[in-house]
């Protein structure tokens, strides 16, 4: 079931400030059913009743938006020049088909042949400001005709299973945040939870800011994705956290230090189900915390991440087994961190 | 034949090079029905004798390469990922977070990382990582990885093709399927026309590795004249001016020392003739292509040389315009059925 949403929410294609079509498969799943919003950044606000009123109002958080490109400008020989929607290292576009705008236009961003490359060259990654997206046009005009200025580029990058039990795809960040909060909205909860599904995190952490004003929580929790890096070659320290060892809950990294009750809280539970669970290693990444924890008068905040290698790439790879770790884990942590 | 339904077939088959099979089988098959004879050499190639010379004629070999530029496995290690080595040129900067099919024991899909991932930024984001440097993750034990995967297995880079604006078309491998496209549909044009000239087709394998099929396949075919079909450098605002043609202008007549100066201008007053639009490609020398090895082949052949114009050739979004594969046949076609006396045996 997780992994079916997963799987719908990854293919759709939405770079930060063009969420709407994930916007919308989320909204036409909560219609209905639950008490939701949508405030004026695009955000969803849902509110599920529970069992009861707990004593501290708990928000979980999950951000729609991916990573992605915006058309700024077209040359005279008809090639979209393109900009970054956030931190995208621009070695994981080059020689990749794209998807342009809501009509899903193939385009490529190539390169001129290796042939034609000095040795410098060849040793040298294309930098963003020199990558331009090929669509077939024959000229300005042509490519203007077809793809306005501000038009959205998303990556191509299927969700497929990978070896004994990992997915690949695209935009697990934060489809998987997503995903999870969809599925525990359809489960008996004991208390209340407000959802927040969130706009623009890969962009500066906009859209939690004003979710976040507005359910106004006593604690929260971001469910993210966040950096793995167990490769060959990477000393054991920095590798942040590894894929097969459970959902990542961190103490500090480059936004936010966690609430340390919370954290325990998240190990402490784990330990009890019997559910693997690990730290960050290194303090590296951010999410939307970091506007989170700061909003109104402070918010005790944390973040369970699933643990995921060549994240904001077309190809991020996670564990099953972590995501159903995590999706285990992050319910029981709503109900005991809601009577703290 | 649709030249653009062909090219998107043709892609899809796999074929790195020393390990053609696969895209081999369905050049055979696709070719059988307009030839006497089909068989596959000791390298692999396919050699095609479409049809016989009238005594007296000469006969003509069409060559294309069907190999792709791909990686070859060397190495598992311990933790099941996968050590890679370049087969033919391959542009290191497009390789991270590539998806690829390891061709092992079943199509095994995997990703290509090297360390440290995105944790990289500024002065890291500049660097290529070296060959030696990539691993490719296939999420799998190091047992079950050996399983499935033996070194020497093939790896390419998972591209499913894709039509874009004006019927151009985006399709890995088309370095040199597009030529593959070209050469099978001169030989359909040919096969209800009559004419004195013999035919033969190669599609040779290990062109990117140093024109070996060209070489063997060459010899074997035993022709007078040899026609190498392959893709050259479309022009883009990155690339050298003097150094390409423009998609979609028509197939890139070659001039060289090394080719045989009379084919080119054949070519050229054939093409005005018919109304074929064509370029000139001048180069001073070899010309990187199965022309060099064919013309020194055996007893040594009389050769030619057509390229199409395509962009970001060695990467796996290679993109052609159909048109010039059919301009390309079209020429191959009239130089063919209008011999007549020329190069009389």
């Amino acid at each position: 079931m997780l992994f079916d949403t997963l799987k719908e929410l990854c293919e759709l294609n939405a770079p930060s400030g063009f969420e709407k079509p994930v916007a919308e498969e989320i909204i036409r799943r909560l219609d209905g059913i639950y008490d939701y919003r949508v405030d004026n950044l695009g955000n969803i606000l849902a509110f599920k009743k529970g069992k009861a009123t707990p004593k501290n109002k708990i928000m979980l958080s999950a951000h729609m938006d991916e990573v992605g490109m915006i058309v700024t400008g077209v040359l005279p020989d008809g090639m979209l020049r393109i900009g970054m929607v956030g931190g995208i290292d621009p070695r994981v576009v080059l020689g990749r088909t794209v998807s342009v705008g809501e009509q899903k236009l193939p385009g490529v961003l190539g390169t001129k042949a290796m042939h034609m490359q000095t040795e410098e060259e060849r040793s040298t990654a294309v930098p963003a400001d020199k990558l331009y997206v090929d669509i077939g046009a024959k000229d300005k005009e042509d490519a203007l005709k077809a793809v306005p200025l501000g038009t959205p580029v998303s990556f191509c990058g299927p969700y497929r299973e990978l070896g004994e039990e990992l997915i690949c795809s695209k935009a697990i960040d934060d489809r998987f945040g997503c995903a999870v909060l969809l599925e525990m909205l359809k489960s008996d909860l004991p208390y209340d939870v407000h959802v927040a599904f969130c706009v623009q995190e890969e962009v500066g952490l906009r859209g939690s800011r004003t979710a976040a004003y507005t359910i106004a929580p006593d604690i929260a929790i971001v469910v993210e994705t966040t950096t793995a890096s167990d490769l060959p070659g990477v000393e054991e320290e920095r590798q942040v956290c590894r894929l097969g060892k459970g959902p990542a809950v961190s103490f500090m990294d480059r936004s936010t230090i966690y609430d340390r009750e919370l954290y325990d809280l998240a190990f402490r539970i784990a330990k009890e189900h019997d559910s693997p669970c690990q730290t960050k290693t290194m303090i590296a990444g951010g999410n939307d915390a970091g506007a989170i924890h700061v909003s109104r008068g402070g918010v005790k905040t944390i973040a369970v991440s699933l643990p995921g290698r060549y994240l904001h790439s077309p190809s991020t790879v996670v564990s099953k087994a972590d995501a159903l770790a995590a999706a285990k884990l992050i319910p029981l942590l709503a109900e005991e961190a809601a009577s703290l | 034949m649709d030249v653009a339904e062909l090219l998107l077939t043709l892609s899809g088959c796999t074929g790195v090079s020393g390990a053609e099979q696969p895209v081999a089988e369905r050049i055979a098959e696709i070719i059988k029905p307009f030839c006497q004879r089909v068989e596959i050499d000791p390298l692999g190639s396919v050699l095609a004798s479409v049809r016989p010379a009238k005594e007296g004629y000469p006969t003509v070999l069409l060559d294309a390469h069907m190999d792709e530029v791909g990686m070859i496995v060397t190495y598992i290690d311990d933790k099941g990922f996968l050590k890679v080595g370049n087969c033919g040129g391959v542009d290191r900067r497009l390789l991270l977070a590539q998806r690829v099919i390891v061709h092992g024991k079943e199509p095994v899909y995997g990703v290509i990382a090297a360390p440290p991932p995105h944790l990289s930024t500024g002065e890291e984001r500049k660097k290529v990582p070296s060959m030696d440097e990539l691993v490719i993750d296939i999420g799998c034990s190091p047992e079950r990885a050996r399983e499935l995967v033996r070194p020497g297995d093939r790896v390419t880079i998972d591209a499913p093709g894709a039509r874009l604006l004006n019927d151009r078309i985006c399709a890995k491998a088309s370095d040199d399927r597009a030529g593959v496209a070209a050469v099978l549909r001169a030989v359909e044009l040919l096969d209800k026309e009559e004419f004195p000239w013999g035919i033969k087709a190669l599609f040779s394998v290990q062109e990117e590795v140093g024109e070996r099929g060209a070489k063997a396949g060459g010899f074997a075919a035993d022709c007078d004249i040899a026609l190498a079909v392959d893709v050259s450098f479309a022009l883009t605002s990155d690339a050298p001016e003097h150094k390409c043609g423009r998609m979609g202008e028509g197939p890139m007549i070659g001039i060289s020392p090394t080719l045989t100066a009379s084919i080119s201008d054949r070519f050229v007053a054939l093409a005005k003739e018919h109304d074929i639009p064509y370029q000139l490609e001048v180069m001073a020398g070899e010309t990187s292509t199965n022309a060099d090895a064919l013309g020194v082949a055996g007893k040594g052949a009389k050769t030619g040389l057509l390229s199409i114009p395509l962009r970001y050739m060695h990467t796996p979004v290679e993109v052609t315009e159909p048109a010039d594969m059919e301009n390309t046949a079209r020429l191959l076609k009239e130089f063919i059925k209008e011999g007549g006396e020329l190069y009389a045996v």
